[in-house]
């Protein structure tokens, strides 16, 4: 079988992160490919630079036996390689015609000037392609989110009449907000296109890769672990060739502890947010770390949003230290005692302008001073100074912005705007090793255990299993919005890997 | 301003010359700006020009300094000029109501407008600059139809004018009631949440609301700032006129603007402070003058402030920083 792709030997890393490690892969004419692994294996940087939006730092992309330089998205297309993204492309107040030839040149649209109804029949003849019956004329905003998939896959399905090779199309995610009917339709247009076009499918699901798939990649920390036909392997040795590698070393786990119960912090009763999450019920006691785990889309991190008061839930309750707390944005709940640490460090965590001592003390840096009311400079600053030097944030001087610092350290600083706090009782972290490299995560996770010793109650959303077993008391696993499994590695019984796996794919 | 270097720090790091320059350049400017036209035209060095000059200043300085608030923390306040002439008219429109108390009635009422304004701008989520846009249009057509557009004497029992047209040991009073508000104003701004809220703000919106920072009550303490300056200038500028006018203040708007970028403050928000604010204010004021020495016409005048505000502009933006222009 000949490659339509074949990738020798690409390495991509992002700071100290190494998201790729001397990758060789093959695509095959006309195969579909499934692309599985755990978060942070490396599956999205893969995509992005078959996609044109990466540049590998090292090793070549082939494609008909030369090597080809992917450095835009408008590169990609000229190669024939278009992607479906999971978080949809499509302009929404441009329409189905305009959407499906917006990156590409055509003759209906020559100088700038369009004529419409040729443009209209060249979308509605790529719509043809795929059976689909949406009009060209409609606005996109006007679609449900499964027909906007499916105008998406004609976008890049056009790109078959540019190129004079077979299309690569690559999917990111693309069943993961649809219904099973829906998927069903997704599949019937994969196996319509098989053979034809070259198509690489990454999902978490993996069922639904085996079922798609000829045959399988398994992506462990940026390095091919295993591949396999799809009829040769099943869910459990995926399961097994996922977890592999990443197996915990049993003395980083949390040493079982006596449940810390006798003192309730936190009741989480049927809460729900659509179309968020629903029926989440937990509970946590003072000096306890609750683990959530689940993939993208399983409603952890908009669970952490909601105790914070940034997304009102729409049924259940949340009772903390036996007061029902209502949502009410983020400075109520600061004012309870409540911290967090966003998944997006660069907007909603840090000042970008600010210096590091004026990013630590924006929270609680008026508790050190006269009523809360008049500032104390000096002793502000002595605390910002010293949770940055138990941190070991690694600085000139801490009046240098916190752009200067290294992802990492940021994290660092970001995180002792909390510790600065005098009455925190509650700190939601939600992905708070993303993108740190190991060290700087032990120097992070060392601060959080020593404060859950001294009570502080800690709710955890895990990049890892591996941070997972070795921070949390209880774990939940979440998938779709619902707790599908929960653990208790506090009594004693420590969870199996591949049970929590299975538990969120 | 409002980093403080910190002394305790073990490694000395390298001065940070892009800041230093930042916030001396402006000061260097207006120093350049005075000597050279003290060569060309030495009179404007004598003590007495350069204290007509400072009255003259203290309208501009003050709308200057009320309109570094809002740029700060990333919006912007386009109705001080209206709120300058507003409050001229109603001096003398209220003088029946509160007596001699007139105008600082009329700052308190300028200062409530100022906290409508910000609740309007947060509540409803607008954008500060269409928010202001429309008071500017409100309040300059209020002006004209309160004082049926005509010009008014002040009424003589009005103690603060009384006051702000007198000297202290030769130093105009509204020097030094500029000067106190404005030394009042750097306390508020150092020494309480207030100012660190308003540069978190600037910096970055979200994650100043996901610190727990009150957005509404800031943005609205913000605007509150700014027109009660703006107020203030209007009583300056009647002290010296000793008559209201409705369009007192009407080429003021875009002088302010002009004043609070030449000192150095970002007009994209964070960067800046009351120190840049009065350097600001001072080479605006002066640049009058040198319009006046070079002898461009008073009918061309607002020519030169455009193009300068475009320059100045121009040369202080970071464009790192930005993603959208809009």
């Amino acid at each position: 079988m000949s490659n339509a792709i074949t990738l020798r030997g690409v390495r991509k890393a992002y700071g100290p992160v190494v998201a790729l490690e001397g990758l060789d892969l093959e695509i095959g004419a006309g195969e579909v490919l499934g692309i599985v692994g755990q978060n942070g294996s490396g599956k999205s940087t893969l995509l992005k630079i078959l996609s044109g939006l990466a540049l590998p730092d090292r090793g070549e992309i082939l494609m008909g036996g030369t090597s080809v330089l992917l450095d835009s998205a408008a590169a990609a297309a000229r190669h024939g390689i278009g992607m479906v993204h999971q978080e949809q492309s499509l302009i929404p107040n441009l329409t189905v015609a305009e959407n499906i030839f917006l990156d590409k040149a055509h003759p209906s649209k020559r100088h700038g000037i369009y004529r419409w109804s040729a443009l209209n029949q060249a979308a509605r003849a790529q719509l043809d392609k795929l059976s689909v019956t949406i009009p060209p004329t409609t606005l996109v905003e006007t679609l449900r989110f499964s027909d906007r998939q499916q105008v998406e896959f004609a976008k890049v399905l056009a790109i078959e009449e540019m190129v004079d090779r077979p299309p690569v199309i690559l999917f990111d995610e693309p069943t993961s907000l649809l219904t099973p009917d829906e998927i069903r339709g997704l599949f019937a247009q994969i196996n319509r296109l098989r053979g034809r076009t070259s198509m690489v499918f990454v999902s978490h699901r993996l069922e639904e890769v085996l079922e798609i798939s000829d045959r399988v990649i398994v992506l462990t920390d940026g390095r091919k672990v295993a591949e396999r036909s799809s009829g040769s392997v099943d869910r459990e040795e995926l399961y097994e060739l996922m977890v592999g590698r990443q197996r915990v070393d049993p003395s980083l786990r949390r040493a079982a502890r006596p449940p810390v119960r006798a003192q309730m912090l936190l009741q989480v009763e049927q809460l729900g947010s659509h179309p968020h999450f629903r029926d989440i019920s937990f509970k946590l006691g003072r000096g306890e770390v609750l683990g959530i785990v689940g993939v993208l889309g399983s409603g952890a991190e908009e669970l952490c949003r909601a105790l914070f008061g940034v997304i009102r839930p729409d049924a259940g309750t949340f009772i903390l230290d036996g007061k029902q707390v209502k949502a009410a944005g983020p400075r109520a709940a600061v004012q309870r005692g409540i911290g967090y640490l966003p998944s997006d460090r660069r907007s909603e965590g840090m000042l970008p302008g600010r210096s590091l001592t004026d990013n630590t003390v924006i929270t609680f840096g008026s508790q050190y001073g006269w009523k809360r009311t008049i500032l104390n400079r000096r002793r502000e600053r002595a605390a910002a100074q010293h949770w940055m030097t138990r941190l070991k944030v690694k600085m000139n001087k801490a009046s240098a912005p916190i752009t200067s610092l290294s992802g990492g350290n940021q994290q660092k600083v970001v995180l002792s705007k909390w510790l600065l706090a005098r009455n925190l009782r509650l700190l939601l972290l939600d992905h708070p090793s993303r993108g740190l490299d190991p060290g700087a995560r032990d120097d992070l996770f060392d601060v959080v255990r020593e404060q859950v010793g001294q009570g502080l109650s800690v709710i955890f959303v895990a990049d890892t299993i591996s941070e997972l077993l070795e921070l949390s008391d209880q774990i939940v696993v979440m998938r779709d919005g619902e707790i599908t499994a929960r653990f208790a590695p506090s009594s004693g019984r420590l969870p199996r890997e591949e049970d929590i796996v299975a538990a969120m794919v | 301003m409002q980093i403080a270097p910190d002394r305790r720090t073990t490694t000395r790091a390298r001065p940070d010359y892009a800041a230093i320059a930042r916030t001396l350049g402006p000061l260097a400017f207006l120093l350049l700006l005075v000597a050279a036209s003290g060569a060309v035209a030495p009179g404007v060095l004598q003590a007495d020009s350069m204290l007509g000059f400072l009255s003259d200043a203290a309208p501009v300085i003050a709308l200057v300094v009320g309109g570094t608030f809002p740029i700060l923390a990333g919006s912007i306040d386009l109705s001080v000029a209206g709120i300058a002439s507003v409050t001229g008219v109603l001096v003398v429109v209220l003088n029946p109501v509160f007596g001699p108390w007139t105008s600082l009635a009329v700052v308190l009422l300028a200062l409530a407008f100022g906290a409508v304004q910000g609740l309007v701008h947060c509540w409803l989520q607008l954008p500060s600059f269409i928010v202001s846009l429309a008071s500017l249009s409100i309040l300059t057509g209020l002006a004209l139809l309160l004082s049926n557009a005509t010009a008014e004497p002040i009424p003589s029992n009005d103690v603060l004018v009384g006051i702000l047209g007198n000297t202290v040991a030769g130093l105009p009073n509204t020097i030094i009631l500029l000067a106190v508000v404005v030394a009042l104003l750097w306390l508020l701004m150092r020494y309480t949440g207030f100012g660190r809220d308003l540069y978190a703000l600037g910096s970055g919106e979200t994650a100043a609301l996901m610190s727990g920072v009150n957005v509404r009550a800031t943005r609205t303490l913000i605007f509150m700032l700014s027109a009660g300056c703006a107020a203030m200038a209007g009583l300056f500028l009647v002290s010296v006129t000793a008559f209201s006018s409705p369009t007192l203040a009407g080429n003021l708007l875009l002088l302010s603007i002009v004043g609070v970028v030449l000192g150095g403050t970002a007009i994209s928000g964070g960067v800046g402070g009351l120190f840049a604010a009065v350097v600001g204010g001072l080479i605006t004021a002066w640049l009058r003058i040198v319009t006046v020495i070079v002898g461009v016409a008073p009918t061309a005048q607002n020519i030169i402030f455009g193009l300068a505000a475009l320059l100045a502009v121009a040369v202080t933006t970071d464009r790192k920083k930005l993603g959208v222009i809009k």
